[in-house]
């Protein structure tokens, strides 16, 4: 398979369980170590790097189901994600990312000091976001986002998302709610059990019967009536 | 519609990720396109680079005869929005689909290349083209609308109705064949019009490629600019590649089409920069997938960049061509078809007749002198003028040009 990503861009990739999306971003993180072909992420090669290395580049992942640390507490959860920032002595801009991402999500300010495990799904969320964040990476890639979250939570998680490209980070996106992501998005993939089989501007991909009868179907919302 | 902001390196990425997708869906869902992956042992997964792709056979008209109707859609037909007829080259015509997504594309590409030629929202933009060609003429309206020009659709008028409409309703734009510009230029100059009466500032020119002089003579008669089109009426590409400002060469839209130069004979790729036929790919057509189409068409690429600074390859379309076609009013006819007609139409093996292009009143026409035997030799005249004037009739819905059939002796 074959995909890119663009400076500044906001790229979602869809597919059904099984299509290969998350086996994709094992590879990308540096989690998967056998395969076969070239990740390259400016013009560097990403074969044989450790997960610390890839987020050294400037890759940082919120990952499926979040992957907060519970017992920490929500401060403690962002002084994590700037584990990489730290390294590089850089103690005052990771004070200003605090500021920045308690800015975009008020909640985490409030419930700084609680431990993660208490938040709610939407505010892990958010956390694992903003943990991604503290790194200051150049490509932000989020795994389901919107996985077991409540409409109206996705509807912000995707505002939220929508924003950061807005502010030029660039995003790669992997979904299984791809009305929702390629709503907000460029450009899309659409992935088939490990094949791209179609490549297209959102524009193009939300009107493709494709598209429609296998991922935009009954769960989400009334495309086959024409409601939509 | 937005211009191509891509650098080659990053057009060359999209193009391959485009090509797999596309040969990934047509493996799928096509038998035919399948075989013959099958056929060569490949997969498509075998074609990691852009080159890869020599590794494929070609397809030529044949092949969409054959699978006439639908045998090569790659979606089911209730996906289908739109259907279009060429006349194809054998007994079936070739059939085409669309889907919703394939129109948007294809109007983006339309509006990309009218916009290269200075057409905006101000713009009256009229379309005139030959029945044989009326698919294209649907397309220039949606690419003209989407751009927010005022499009008058193509209708068959009569030259000076046409000419009423030019000025009257202060055409600025005039999408046609170069045959028709002809036509129109001569009739204008016939009957007094001083160009200067009209608003016409520019003529795109679709269905064969076009000297300088015929350009220069169109420019300077009738105080316009003069743009070409390069199309396919296989598949809706009217404007698979266009002229921009500066007037050098053509730039395909390889973004959504791959575009080869290959030596007819031994069907290899030639040079870059030699001149060969041109073989065209589809890279997001979603129910019609192309692969390696052989036009007949001769071409070659230019390697030095535009001065408009687009990532787009550019090629000089030529005159001659690697087929038997021969192209009348802009569309292309195909002899063989042509003769597969007859044959069963006077009910004759092997009638011996003359194929040629005319000029009458100034259209064009195809000419057939029919050279009159014993086995078409009838003592009534009249049955025989009959099954002459029912044939040319048939033959001009066949291939969408005015069609004139003479006897002659042998010659």
């Amino acid at each position: 398979m074959s995909l890119s990503v663009r400076q500044g861009e906001l790229i979602s990739i869809i597919g059904a369980n099984g299509s290969g999306k998350s086996t994709l971003l094992l590879a990308i993180s540096g989690l998967l170590t056998t395969w076969e072909g070239e990740i390259i992420f400016k013009e560097q090669t990403l074969k044989g790097m450790s997960p610390p290395a890839v987020v050294r580049q400037g890759i940082s992942m919120v990952p499926e189901g979040r992957q907060i640390f519970s017992p920490l507490t929500v401060m403690d959860n962002l002084k994590m994600g700037a584990y990489t920032m730290y390294r590089k002595g850089l103690k005052r801009e990771v004070e200003q990312d605090f500021e920045m991402i308690m800015d975009m999500f008020p909640i985490l300010r409030e419930r700084a000091n609680q431990l993660a495990g208490t938040l709610s799904g939407g505010e892990q969320q958010m956390l694992a976001i903003g943990r991604a964040l503290m790194s200051r990476p150049r490509l932000l890639i989020l795994d389901e986002p919107s996985m077991g979250l409540a409409p109206k939570i996705v509807e912000m998680i995707f505002d939220t998302i929508q924003n950061l490209r807005r502010e030029g980070v660039t995003i790669l996106l992997v979904e299984q709610n791809a009305r929702a992501a390629l709503k907000i998005s460029d450009r899309g993939y659409v992935l088939e059990t490990g094949k791209m089989v179609l490549e297209g501007s959102a524009k193009e991909l939300l009107v493709d019967d494709d598209v429609k009868r296998a991922y935009l179907g009954k769960d989400y919302g009334n495309f086959y009536d024409g409601r939509d | 519609m937005q211009p191509l902001n891509l650098t080659i390196e990053e057009k060359n990425q999209l193009k391959l990720e485009r090509l797999q997708t596309t040969l990934n869906r047509a493996y799928k869902n096509v038998p035919f396109h399948r075989n013959r992956f099958i056929e060569r042992s490949l997969l498509p997964e075998n074609i990691l680079s852009l080159q890869d792709i020599e590794k494929l056979p070609f397809m030529d008209r044949s092949h969409l005869g054959i699978h006439y109707p639908y045998g090569l859609f790659s979606v089911p037909l209730r996906d289908i929005v739109r259907i279009h007829t060429a006349s194809g080259t054998g007994t079936n015509p070739s059939i085409s689909g669309y889907t919703k997504a394939d129109l948007m594309i294809w109007q983006k590409m339309v509006s990309r290349s009218l916009e290269a030629s200075g057409v905006t929202s101000m713009d009256i933009l009229q379309i005139n083209l030959p029945p044989g060609l009326a698919n294209w003429g649907r397309d220039y309206k949606d690419g003209a609308e989407n751009i927010g020009a005022s499009v008058i659709p193509n209708s068959p008028l009569s030259l000076a109705k046409t000419l009423m409409v030019l000025r009257d309703y202060k055409t600025t734009t005039l999408v046609t064949t170069l045959a028709f510009a002809e036509q129109l230029m001569e009739y204008m100059f016939e009957s007094e019009r001083n160009p200067n009466e009209f608003n016409l500032k520019r003529i795109v020119l679709v269905g064969e490629p076009v000297g300088r002089e015929q350009i220069q003579n169109l420019e300077e008669h009738l105080h316009v600019d003069v743009w070409l089109n390069y199309g396919l009426s296989e598949i809706p590409g009217p404007a698979i590649a266009f002229e921009c400002l500066h007037h050098f060469g053509m730039h395909i839209n390889d973004d959504h089409i791959l575009a080869e130069i290959i030596d007819p004979i031994t069907r290899e790729a030639v040079l870059s920069g030699q001149s060969g036929e041109l073989v065209l790919t589809t890279l997001s057509a979603r129910a019609f997938p192309l692969i390696r189409f052989r036009t007949g068409d001769m071409a070659k690429f230019i390697n030095q960049p535009c001065q408009c600074g687009s990532a787009l390859t550019v090629m000089e379309w030529l005159k001659e061509r690697a087929d038997s076609m021969m192209i009348i009013s802009g569309v292309k006819i195909s002899p063989e078809q042509i003769k597969i007609y007859l044959n069963h139409a006077l009910g004759v093996n092997e009638p011996k007749y003359f194929l040629e292009k005319i000029r009458h009143g100034g259209t064009e026409i195809l000419s057939i002198a029919l050279v009159i035997d014993d086995s078409l030799f009838s003592d009534e005249i009249k049955n025989l003028e009959m099954l002459m004037i029912n044939t040319s009739e048939k033959l001009e819905e066949l291939v969408g040009v005015p069609v004139k059939i003479t006897l002659t002796e042998k010659r």
